[in-house]
């Protein structure tokens, strides 16, 4: 067998994304009634390279050594279960996978359309709503339950138990996962777009020095939603929108901190830290998802995004164009959140005391226990000189705050001004 | 310069909880650790044996016996090789210490190619 030597060449997460793939490609072959066999072989056939690449190195084509590998686990299991018999058709097909995959045959395409599906049954609806993250995680992402614990702060049984029943329901499920006919299909790329956007926010949460794998995420979310934006049936423009919004926010991962760990300030950042290899084809995705008509909460989200993407300074941004674009985000999208934030962008149009006046407005929405909510009110205190309200409210922030960085942020600031 | 075998030794009940991810590091530790030994011109080559546990074959009063390695109830076993070129064993022992095996629950034995 050939060897590659570059492994540091090959992709970022092979064989995490290999294991998605593998799961995508099996489950088609065996169904979701095989599912927990299937992720066993998988598991078999990483340990497998984990004990053959490390002396002898990458083979040619890492993909199809895995299925392989991974196949011939899953007969193996089948037999001593006497289960072949009724699998000749399945089996026949996964030679022909596999033999397809040897030569090099077995086509992108082919393995992100089985992802695709794959996406399609995490998000079911007969999914709980809770644990379709989890899931799609866990079965497209690759990252095991341990991973998944430590990326949503949670207990490793927890997701244990999300998991298992949500793999239950997915057995439960009969019909054959195709991706969705047209006539559901828009319902039903919503709740995958739905679960891309939690994905992606949960992973955007996280501050430095936590575990890098809550960062992963962003990364999972945007290689995810560039797959649906890739293929002919769900390239819609709120596809585009998306990537484009996860692009342009994940340009800023880096920067968004500084060396000691304290969260950076959109308006202090370093902009030449920025990922602009990002921002440019974050504007190629948003630039797609102009064509037609439709203008979702993502194409809003997008816009608001790219003007901070692009703006050369935070002085020169158009807070026109944003305070604009949160207005009709609020129209499509109504919540407490998105009104902050319009509250910020009225801050920065018509000055600090309009927006003080609707931030006042916002406290019986349930802000109270919010702390953006009440550093965005210091920042506009600070502002119109009220000194004294200002420190009130970076103290409320601080108690509701357990998180250290925040933590010392804020101190930061109230040593600014007392 | 004479060879020398790195006999890999590992426990056979590692590795059944890692993540793809974590495998995909133990991997790139063990082929940057082969990089630099190849780039040396000092990697004769390896192998990885089958997990199975072999065969031993044994004459028991004349007879050949055939009997399965007992793969099932150790709880190491050799798992494979590296064979490298040193000038004595003390180079071979400080390049032998750098290898990730070591660093992953495994022990090596290492013994010199006698080619006298």
């Amino acid at each position: 067998m050939e060897i590659k030597n570059d492994v540091k060449n090959s992709v970022d997460h092979l064989l995490r994304h290999n294991s998605g793939q593998m799961v995508a490609v099996l489950t088609r072959i065996f169904g979701f009634c095989l599912l927990d066999q299937i992720e066993d072989a998988i598991q078999e056939s990483l340990i497998k390279a984990l004990k053959t690449w490390s002396i002898k190195g990458v083979p040619e084509n890492p993909t199809a050594w895995l299925i392989q590998v991974a196949k011939n686990h899953l007969y193996d299991e089948l037999r001593r279960e006497n289960k072949s018999v009724s699998f000749d058709d399945e089996i026949r097909e996964t030679e022909r996978v596999a033999e397809l995959a040897e030569k090099r045959v077995y086509f992108e395409d082919e393995i992100s359309e089985d992802q695709l599906r794959l996406i399609f049954a995490c998000c079911h609806p007969a999914i709980p709503k809770d644990s379709q993250v989890a899931l799609t995680l866990k079965t497209v992402g690759g990252f095991n339950n341990r991973e998944i614990a430590s990326a949503f702060l949670a207990k490793k049984t927890a997701i244990d138990k999300i998991l298992v029943r949500a793999k239950k329901r997915l057995k439960e499920i009969r019909d054959r996962f195709d991706i969705p006919p047209p006539d559901v299909l828009p319902s039903r790329l919503d709740a995958v777009l739905k679960v891309l956007y939690l994905l992606f926010n949960e992973g955007y949460m996280a501050t430095e020095g936590e575990d890098l794998v809550r960062k992963d995420l962003c990364f999972e979310a945007i290689r995810l939603t560039k797959i649906l934006a890739s293929h002919p049936v769900t390239k819609v423009p709120r596809v585009n929108a998306l990537a484009a919004l996860f692009l342009f926010q994940a340009s800023r991962l880096a920067a968004r901190s500084h060396d000691d760990g304290i969260p950076s300030l959109l308006s202090e950042q370093d902009r030449s830290k920025w990922d602009h290899g990002m921002i440019a084809e974050g504007l190629t995705y948003f630039r797609a998802s102009a064509e037609g008509t439709e203008i979702s909460e993502y194409h809003l989200e997008a816009e608001i995004a790219c003007e901070h993407a692009v703006a050369r300074s935070f002085e020169s941004t158009n807070w026109n164009l944003i305070l604009d674009s949160y207005e009709r985000l609020l129209a499509i999208r109504p919540s407490p959140i998105v009104s902050l934030n319009r509250a910020f962008a009225l801050g920065k149009v018509q000055g600090p005391e309009a927006a003080l006046a609707e931030l006042r407005g916002l406290l019986d929405a349930g802000m109270e226990d919010y702390y953006p909510f009440h550093l965005t009110a210091a920042e506009f205190y600070v502002q119109t000189g009220r000194n004294n309200l200002a420190a009130e409210s970076y103290m409320k922030a601080l108690k509701l705050t357990a998180n250290e960085s925040v933590k010392k942020f804020v101190k930061k600031k109230l040593e600014r001004i007392v | 310069m004479p060879g020398y075998m790195l006999l890999l030794h590992s426990p056979t009940d590692e590795n059944a909880g890692l993540s793809a991810e974590e495998i995909q590091s133990v991997i790139e530790d063990y082929m940057a650790w082969r990089d630099t030994i190849a780039s040396e011109d000092r990697l004769l080559g390896g192998d990885k044996l089958t997990d199975e546990g072999g065969r031993h074959l044994r004459n028991e009063n004349g007879a050949i016996r055939i009997t399965d390695g007992p793969y099932a109830e150790v709880k190491e076993a050799l798992g494979g090789y590296f064979s490298i070129k040193a000038a004595n064993y003390e180079e071979a022992a400080a390049i032998t210490k750098t290898c990730p095996h070591l660093k992953y629950g495994g022990w090596i034995e290492l013994r010199q190619i006698d080619e006298h």
